[in-house]
């Protein structure tokens, strides 16, 4: 299931909020429409928060997180980490790093098993993300791209890279994560993967400006409503490449 | 539009009669119009030239603007060519717009003739009227491309209303005999709209619908319909059709009515197929036998079936009975039509060079296993669940709608979320900074419990006895007490010192109700001439201003008459008091002094001035003028006025 949402007239969902199989996180915004999307879909299910961070409202980009535990960049205040703290279950660590490149959601991607981080990323960072999240952590890139959490997104059951992904890159990356990728875009042609959509093992959030192309994808690649990833190969190759190609 | 044309934002043509007026207005009221005869040559040259060349620019930037935004039919789609030459004639709309282009250098040619002449002018006259001889050439020539004009205003309305017609996108392309059911087809496929009537020539242009199949958009294109005759007979309807047909890269469905209620005998409409199947060739054919709800298959001439069982042998074309009223086969015929038409255009596209590029993104690449970790999806149990129901569930009242129900009132409680042990400690008030120290730093998680061992601690020590008291007071208690009566006494007297010292400015040191006091006080030291008995008048007496004219005196007149005679100061009557400024209170040569020690006071004022006054110089007391003649009061304009000063 794939829903299409925007925040304040922004396709960037994943800017402005962090979805895990645990709880998501949902940035403050001057009213509550965007809350309410995440609010209808997943109450009784986990928790949805609504977060800031040093008073930002971009927490998607600034925070990164799983199953297991959230990262909170050292710009967070002790007011909102206590917040977050209280929000979330007793099983998630709420932890604050100290790293150079605070844009957490950024530098860092992860599902439940497995992170990718940005290759400048402080080795105790980098500790301290394999021991909070309960993660193998990779450094790598995605497509020559160092952000890594901006240019992808992948859960337990499959991933969404940056579109100029070699077919090579993506073989290595998918024995790294353990999961298959595909290289696609979201938002009508977004290579923003990361900023452009949140994504769990059930549900996915995507931009208003999402064609059904990539809606189809996505929820091929996540296995969301039961469909399986090589829908992308067989069904959908033609229609795909149709409109892909001017 | 996609595809790069429109043809609905031409500029309106106006007639060559509103083009001749708005240019020649524009020229009278753009340039300017005031010239007289005795002004030198060259400037009347100038001006006249000057609505010469206006008058010309003018109207070649608006024929200019004609010629480019026409569409030139060499340079569009050849779908688009066509139409438009069979819609409104190639040859005439090419010569119009020809025309057009030459009345524009005429016009230009006009001009520049006219700016030689007017070099030769040599009078205001003479210029006048050439001016006159050109503007009147130029609107001459307009005025012949009047029927052009007119026609081009036609067309570029016709094109305005044009179907947008994408000629590069994915297209069903629907064909046959007029009233086949190529309409009721459209109507069935997209959300078009189109009149379906029971008689010939319905549809008499084109007609476009959408719809979605396989996450891609796909045009639906209806034409009118076609007779069996041949290409030249054909009329602009038909040829509609069959630019369409020639020119669209698409999938075509051909109707076949078997019911022949259309009025066409099958055969007909078979050696229709067969003329214009080199139209078709190498895009997706599918023939439709349409209306199998009015006459089945099998109920059809034994003749009919064999010539339908014949035509079935084409080659490289599919066949499907359908019916416009039950539906049955449409959606077959669809859905195959557009994956034909998918491959087509796919395995064409995988040809190009911009195919490498995405290639990559119709692959899934798929993990290699590299360690025996099981890594399962995390989906809390209620999830698919709760998705399941998501229909039969009631609506969920959530933050949006209580934000829209409290409108203005409404206050994010951010707390809400807060999952805490006990509840309602959520609702607590926590201060971010305390005595100056930020609260997180001190937060101790086992908090609790190390106030439940201090507790106990304490508890313990009450029990035994450790906060008992000691029976009696001994010596030294005794001692600290004394002490402390000293200190406080002290201290005491220390506040009240300080709050003299400190009086506030503006108020009274002492407070009024000490009057008497201060009255009696003074007049012991010889100081009570300023204190008069009376409250008011003490205040009064020592007000030394300027004149104020007062109110009555309240105290007896006769003292005060007296006080100042006794000083020896001028005796003022009564009447005059109220009108002349004057010193009240004691002579100031008394002020200040005791009364014994008047006298030696005196002495010595004179004493003092007796050097002065022997050289008759100038005292203390004498008028001044340091400055005999200050700058300010002698320069500058000055009235008759005095000027004083001051």
């Amino acid at each position: 299931m794939a829903l299409r949402t925007n925040f304040e007239n922004s396709n960037e969902v994943g800017v402005f909020a962090k979805l895990t199989n645990k709880y998501a996180l949902v940035g403050i915004g001057a009213n509550e429409n965007f809350y309410s999307v995440f609010e209808s879909e997943l109450t009784d299910v986990i928790p949805v928060v609504h977060t800031s961070i040093a008073g930002c409202r971009i927490i998607g980009r600034l925070t990164a997180g799983n199953k297991n535990g959230v990262l909170c960049p050292q710009n967070t205040t002790d007011q909102e980490l206590q917040h977050i703290r209280n929000s979330l279950p007793d099983g998630v660590r709420v932890m604050r790093i100290e790293e150079r490149l605070s844009a957490l959601g950024n530098v860092i991607a992860c599902n439940d098993y497995v992170a990718l981080v940005h290759p400048d990323i402080d080795r105790e960072t980098e500790e301290i993300i394999a021991d909070t999240l309960n993660v193998e952590v990779f450094r790598q890139t995605v497509a020559d791209q160092v952000l890594v959490g901006t240019y992808c997104q992948f859960t337990n059951k499959g991933g969404l890279v940056h579109p100029k992904t070699t077919p090579e890159d993506q073989d290595e990356l998918a024995s790294l994560l353990q999961v298959p990728l595909v290289a696609g875009t979201v938002n009508r042609g977004s290579d923003v993967i990361g900023g452009g959509m949140v994504v769990n093992d059930w549900v996915s959030f995507v931009g208003q400006d999402t064609t059904a192309t990539e809606i189809s994808v996505i929820e091929s690649i996540f296995r969301l409503n039961d469909q399986q990833p090589d829908k992308v190969t067989g069904d959908m190759r033609h229609a795909l490449i149709d409109s892909m190609v001017a | 539009m996609s595809f790069g044309y429109n043809f609905k934002k031409i500029t309106v043509v106006q007639p060559a009669k509103e083009f001749i007026d708005s240019t020649l207005s524009k020229t009278q009221r753009k340039t300017p119009t005031v010239i007289h005869k005795h002004l030198p040559i060259s400037r009347i040259r100038g001006f006249y030239l000057r609505k010469v060349k206006y008058t010309q620019q003018n109207f070649h930037d608006r024929l200019e603007m004609m010629l480019t935004e026409f569409p030139r039919l060499e340079d569009i789609h050849p779908f688009y060519s066509d139409l438009m030459g069979v819609l409104y004639d190639r040859d005439h709309y090419k010569l119009a717009l020809g025309q057009i282009s030459t009345a524009k250098h005429l016009i230009d040619a006009v001009a520049r003739d006219y700016a030689r002449l007017l070099k030769f002018g040599d009078s205001l006259y003479r210029c006048k009227l050439l001016k006159t001889a050109a503007l009147g050439r130029m609107c001459t020539i307009v005025k012949r491309q009047k029927a052009n004009l007119e026609y081009l205003e036609e067309v570029r309305q016709h094109l305005s209303r044009l179907p947008s017609i994408d000629p590069t996108a994915r297209t069903l392309l629907l064909a046959g005999f007029p009233n086949v059911g190529k309409s009721s087809l459209i109507n069935l496929l997209t959300r078009a709209d189109v009149e379906v009537q029971p008689y010939a020539f319905t549809t008499k242009s084109l007609y476009i619908g959408h719809m979605d199949y396989k996450y891609l958009k796909w045009q639906v294109i209806d034409t009118p319909g076609i007779l069996d005759h041949e290409l030249e007979e054909r009329n602009t309807i038909e040829w509609q059709s069959v630019t369409a047909l020639a020119h669209l890269k698409a999938a075509i469905v051909y109707i076949v009515d078997i019911s022949e209620q259309c009025g066409t005998p099958i055969e007909t409409q078979i050696a229709l197929f067969k003329k214009i199947k080199p139209l078709f060739a190498n895009k997706p054919v599918c023939v439709m036998l349409n209306k199998i709800d009015i006459t089945p298959f099998e109920q059809l001439t034994p003749e009919n079936q064999e010539m339908i069982n014949d035509f079935l042998k084409t080659e490289g074309v599919k066949f499907y009975k359908t019916s416009n009223v039950s539906k049955e086969g449409i959606m077959d015929m669809r859905n195959a039509a557009c994956d034909e038409l998918l491959v087509q255009r796919v395995e064409a596209k995988l040809r190009g060079r911009q195919a490498d590029n995405i290639l990559n993104r119709v692959y899934v690449a798929q993990p290699k296993s590299r360690d025996e970790v099981d890594r399962p999806s995390v989906i809390p149990g209620n999830a698919p669940q709760l998705r399941e129901e998501a229909d039969a569930r009631p609506k969920i009242r959530t933050e949006r709608d209580i934000e829209l129900e409290l409108d203005d009132e409404y206050m994010l409680d951010l707390r809400k979320t807060w999952d805490l042990k006990n509840a309602e400690e959520a609702a607590d008030a926590i201060p971010e900074i305390w005595e100056g120290k930020n609260i997180t730093d001190f937060v101790d998680p086992d908090i609790m419990t190390k106030l439940a061992a201090l507790e106990a601690e304490e508890e313990e020590r009450a029990k035994s006895g450790f906060y008992d008291l000691g029976g009696e007071m001994d010596s030294d208690d005794e001692e600290i007490r004394d002490l402390a009566k000293v200190i406080r006494r002290k201290r005491k007297i220390r506040k009240l010192e300080e709050r003299v010292d400190r009086a506030p400015i503006g108020r009274a040191a002492l407070p009024r109700k000490n009057d008497k006091q201060l009255e009696t006080n003074m007049q012991d030291l010889g100081l009570g001439e300023h204190i008069q008995r009376g409250r008011g008048n003490y205040k009064e007496s020592i007000h030394r201003g300027r004149s104020v004219a007062r109110k009555r005196m309240k105290h007896n007149d006769g003292d005060a008459m007296e006080v100042d005679g006794d000083s020896g100061s001028v005796t003022r009557s009564k009447s005059r008091n109220r009108s002349q400024s004057h010193v009240r209170g004691p002579a100031r040569n008394q002020s200040g002094v005791r009364p014994e020690e008047v006298g030696k006071a005196e002495k010595l004022r004179k004493k003092a001035q007796k050097n002065i006054n022997q050289d008759s110089r100038r005292g203390e007391a004498d008028r001044r003028f340091l400055d005999k003649k200050p700058k300010h009061l002698f320069s500058g304009k000055r009235g008759n006025g005095t000027t004083d000063r001051r």
